[in-house]
């Protein structure tokens, strides 16, 4: 499988870098334009399974890198079962902030800190373990 | 109360949305439990919530709580879409009541931080087995069963975040020997370690790496951080490299202190918005908030040693906000103060220099007490509570116990609206539960032959009343049952002792009924299983007296008994008159006070016993002399010198003599220190305007105090 | 881990051996100064009735209301006139907070472990009341101290409430 993860936060990104490599090959970013520009260039050849994206990041935030990640797949004519499955992570998780990461279709969110047996059991759901 | 407070908002919303639900469809089973069926809005209302659960709950995971209230939805399906006849009614209540009960249970060990690992397998099965009877019921009825309830698996989940124990606040400060070099790399090296243990990580000077001048300033004033983390002193003591170091200061701060920090280093502390809605009162029970969208969260380019700032300024408003009752009650405490601080400048001693003039300081404190009394109205009104969710809780009872006894009652609550302060409301649950089943269990007869031979209808009514009226709430529980009998109670106490060897024509019926309070009455001869477990009314009267309430009964034999709770609107603040025996203040509850009254000696009757008694215009009154009685030094001794207050509980009226009234009050009611033991005559204590302490009288417990002598 | 922390350290386990003692009759008695939170003077004392002798009553302590007790008393000695030299101990057990009327406040002085001997339990002794709340005794200079424990201090009341109680529970 082969991963995108976005987080701005060193100790964050280290942490989420080691889980996830645990399930794939994991491309890490430091912020949510180059996310983007990662999941573009990922596209032409092989597409991300998972992203895994923080929301408070600079340049773009999360929900926009979901949203222009939505809009390209969209644009594209992507089917909705090969869009590529967003999980959200982030210590915001009031319900407004949920709500409208479901809204822009993300497949999880994550409160900080993971629950990584959660998160596992997610990705079965999402079938990509 | 040390309530855990889960900070998840997803986590708190799904528990309250469930929780609202599951009361709701109690509310829905216990009103037609012993209708014939579920009508079509019912079934559709069951059918939505378990559907909502259903749907949150595999959001968020919880397997058990899916499964659960997927079958009973799937049951509900059937039900609405083909409706079915000859439905086992009573059978079909109690499975929506199981799964309730089940997905409650599950809710609680959420809420409580535990793993929600209850076993839905049996009752699933159980689910099941009426499902396939229910099909095969439609199937006989000839009608075609729908389509399979489709089952959408949820395609978005909810990853809850670990618990995690409570965050704590450190000021560190670190001085190095002043021959260290390059401190500012060691002071680097150390925010470095904690970065690995930080929440939340600050330090001046900020640019230590980029400014080797920092170096010196590090030397001269030390090197300051502020620590947010889950570590404990020790680990993080142990993260901190300190060999250069010359002294550490370690201090460990609470939140509050480390927002106020937070602004000395430079960053705004974290705002706290309380918007309690439009003030011109366009309550609107929907939630108004900005709303967010993606760009919200973008993080301006972080900056060493700073926080994260959002580039686009959050908007933050919410119409509600959920307050920690701790907090509350720290606000009440603080309010109470500040009556008490109140006090203190308007009755200050200095202001009593003859010929000052005081118009326009007077103006002001009329201001000022207009003010704190707002002020008070307002955290009153944040922490009253209606009702409801105590009198659901009492619609079970009456449901359970009535069905396990074989009775056939109906069930009426008026009133479930009525607020309460919350601190009241955690007091009265157990006593009126008692109250409940006492109705159910003693008060409506066991036979309905009896019922109808008496007139009245074979079904037991219970009526559940709440209103508020003159500053107390009235709680009362009604039943159409058969009544006190007064030659019963008497006897019953007379052979246990109780009263010693008065006739019972000396009793009046609501003394006669007051036996049933008092300990080691039980009129049921044998112990059932839910009422007069040997803990009787007693108990119920001496939780209600606690909370400064009463209970009063009434009953008509042959028609019914009435029990109310007569309970205080809130505990904290009262108003009353300060008064002064001795040397010494003490404070009588406003409420209780009947008059204030000069009287002679003429008035005084002495019985050979000793004990005394007041005539007032032709009644008599038990008389006590609280000087003599506490011993105080100095009080007045001769009825012309002092005062007769005039007091009065539960109906009755007793005189106390005291040397003056100072003035009128309101007071912070304290409890007196438990290492103090209890007084009786004595409620609590309370600080005055000079700082003095005052007791407060417990006139109920004056005047039991004096039937005993 | 660094020599500071571990002289921080030290010196927390120093403060253990540390006695505030104080003077009352002809005796000197000492609480470990862990127990003690501050020292104030004298201060106006609402009396409650009927409480036991030894306690005076209750003072408000910035807003707080404490009770206090007269040592003296509590050990059944003659109480005394209060001066300008008496003072008001207040210590924290375990979250009970109360105050503690002495005579006169000596001094703050170091006892080691290895000073203290346990009282003696002669016949004569054993019901004494002092000799309840006292755990050891030390010399340190030419006088010997009485060390009190204030826990018991605190659980010897609350014993006694609830025999009350179930006293009144019997009756």
């Amino acid at each position: 499988m082969k991963i995108l993860l976005a987080e701005d936060d060193f100790a964050s990104r280290k942490f989420m870098d080691k889980q996830l490599s645990r399930y794939g090959e994991c491309d890490v970013m430091v912020d949510g334009e180059e996310a983007v520009d990662a999941f573009m260039m990922a596209l032409e050849d092989e597409p991300y399974d998972l992203a895994c994206l923080d929301v408070m990041m600079p340049v773009m935030d999360g929900y926009q890198v979901l949203k222009a990640i939505r809009d390209i797949e969209a644009q594209k004519g992507i089917p909705k079962s090969k869009r590529v499955k967003v999980i959200m992570t982030t210590a915001l998780n009031d319900e407004r902030n949920v709500k409208m990461a479901f809204e822009l279709g993300c497949e999880a969110y994550a409160g900080k800190p993971i629950d990584m047996e959660k998160f596992e059991k997610v990705l079965k759901k999402l079938e990509l373990i | 109360m040390a309530e855990e407070f889960n900070t998840d908002s997803m986590l708190s919303m799904f528990l309250y949305e469930s929780n609202q639900g599951l009361e709701k469809l109690e509310g829905i089973i216990l009103e037609k439990q012993d209708a014939d069926c579920f009508d079509d809005a019912d079934i559709n209302e069951i059918f939505r919530i378990m559907h909502t659960i259903k749907g949150s709950s595999a959001v968020l995971m919880y397997e058990n709580i899916k499964t659960a209230s997927h079958k009973l939805e799937d049951v509900f399906y059937y039900l609405r879409e083909s409706h079915p006849e000859n439905v086992p009614h009573k059978e079909l209540v109690e499975k929506v009541l199981a799964v309730s009960d089940f997905i409650t249970g599950e809710l609680d060990k959420i809420k409580d931080g535990d793993n929600p690992d209850g076993d839905e397998k049996e009752l699933v099965a159980d689910l099941e087995e009426f499902l396939g009877e229910l099909k095969g019921e439609i199937k006989k009825q000839g009608i075609r069963l729908p389509k399979a309830n489709k089952q959408e698996e949820p395609t978005q989940f909810y990853i809850t975040p670990v618990a995690e124990p409570d965050s704590h606040f450190y000021r560190i400060v670190i001085r190095y020997r002043s021959d260290t070099q390059m401190s500012n790399i060691r002071a680097y090296s150390a925010t470095y370690a904690l970065k690995e243990v930080a929440e939340d990580l600050l330090y001046t000077p900020e640019d230590i790496l980029s400014n080797e001048a920092s170096h010196d300033s590090i030397l001269a004033e030390g090197f300051h951080m502020l620590l947010q983390t889950k570590a404990s002193k020790e680990e993080v003591m142990e993260l901190i490299d300190s060999s250069e170091a010359e002294t550490i200061d370690f201090d460990e701060i609470n939140s509050t202190e480390y927002g106020k920090a937070l602004t000395e280093f430079g960053r705004e502390a974290p705002p706290i918005v309380i918007n309690l809605g439009d003030e011109k009162g366009e309550a609107k029970g929907e939630k108004q908030q900005a709303p967010i969208a993606p760009g919200d969260y973008v993080v301006k380019s972080k900056e060493t040693g700073k926080g994260k700032t959002l580039a686009k300024n959050q908007p933050k408003q919410q119409a509600i906000i959920s307050v920690n009752i701790e907090k509350m009650d720290a606000l009440m405490d603080m309010i109470g103060e500040l009556v008490i601080a109140e006090a203190t400048v308007l009755q200050n001693p200095d202001l009593k220099v003859p010929g000052l003039d005081l118009t326009n300081f007077q103006k002001a404190a009329a201001q000022l007490a207009k003010n704190t009394t707002e002020l008070q109205d307002v955290i009153m009104s944040m922490r009253m509570m209606p009702l409801t969710s105590v009198f659901q809780k009492m619609r079970r009872i009456v449901f359970d116990v009535s069905r396990k006894l074989g009775k056939d009652i109906e069930f009426e609550v008026i009133g479930e609206n009525t607020e309460v302060d919350k601190n009241i409301i955690e007091h009265i649950s157990d006593p009126l539960m008692h109250l409940v089943r006492n109705s159910v269990d003693h008060g409506i007869e066991d036979n309905p032959d009896l019922r109808t031979a008496n007139g009245k209808s074979a079904k037991g009514k219970i009526t559940l009343e709440a209103k508020n009226e003159g500053g107390k709430v009235y709680i009362s529980v009604r039943d159409d049952g058969k009544g006190l009998n007064r030659e019963k109670l008497y006897n019953k106490a007379f052979e246990n002792g109780l009263i010693g060897d008065k006739p019972m024509s000396e009793f009046s019926d609501k003394d006669i009924f007051k036996f049933i309070t008092l300990p080691g009455f039980s009129t049921k001869e044998e112990v059932t299983e839910y009422s007069g477990r040997g803990v009787g009314m007693d108990v119920v009267v001496k939780n209600i007296q606690s909370i400064g309430g009463r209970l009063e009964i009434d009953s008509v034999e042959g028609q019914g008994s009435e029990m109310t709770l007569v309970i205080p609107l809130t505990l904290a603040i009262i108003s009353g008159i300060v008064i002064q025996v001795g040397e010494a203040p003490f404070v009588i509850e406003m409420a209780s006070i009947k008059e204030f009254i000069s009287v002679t000696e003429d008035a005084l009757i002495q019985e050979p016993g000793g004990e005394e008694y007041i005539v007032l215009r032709g009644d008599c009154f038990p008389f006590i002399r609280l000087g003599e009685k506490y011993d105080l030094p100095g009080a007045k001794s001769k009825l012309e010198e002092g005062i007769v207050a005039v007091v009065e509980h539960e109906g009755q009226q007793i005189c106390i003599l005291i040397d003056k009234i100072l003035q009128e009050q309101e007071i912070v009611v304290k409890p007196i220190p438990s290492y103090v033991k209890k007084v009786k005559g004595l409620s609590g204590c309370t600080q005055l305007g000079d700082g003095s302490i005052a007791l407060i009288l417990d006139v109920g417990g004056l005047m039991i105090e004096e039937e005993r002598r | 881990m660094a020599d500071e922390v571990k002289e921080e350290l030290l010196e927390e386990d120093a403060s253990k051996g540390k006695f505030m003692t104080f003077q009352t009759g002809r005796e000197y008695f000492g609480i470990s100064i862990s127990y003690v939170s501050e020292i104030i003077q004298m201060q106006p004392i609402t009396a409650i009735p009927e409480a036991e002798d030894y306690i005076k009553g209750l003072i408000n302590l910035r807003g707080k209301i404490i009770p206090v007790i007269d040592v003296r008393v509590r050990f059944k000695m003659d109480p005394i006139e209060y001066t300008d030299r008496t003072c008001i101990i207040v210590i924290d057990v375990k979250s009970t907070v109360i105050g503690l009327i002495v005579e006169k406040i000596a001094e703050v002085v170091d006892i080691m472990e290895d000073d203290v001997v346990p009282p003696p339990t002669l016949g004569g002794h054993k019901d004494n009341e002092k000799s309840k709340y006292v755990y050891g005794l030390a010399r340190t200079g030419d006088t010997m101290k009485l060390l009190l424990d204030p826990e018991k201090l605190i659980k010897q009341e609350d014993l006694d409430i609830l025999e009350e109680i179930q006293e009144e529970e019997q009756s």
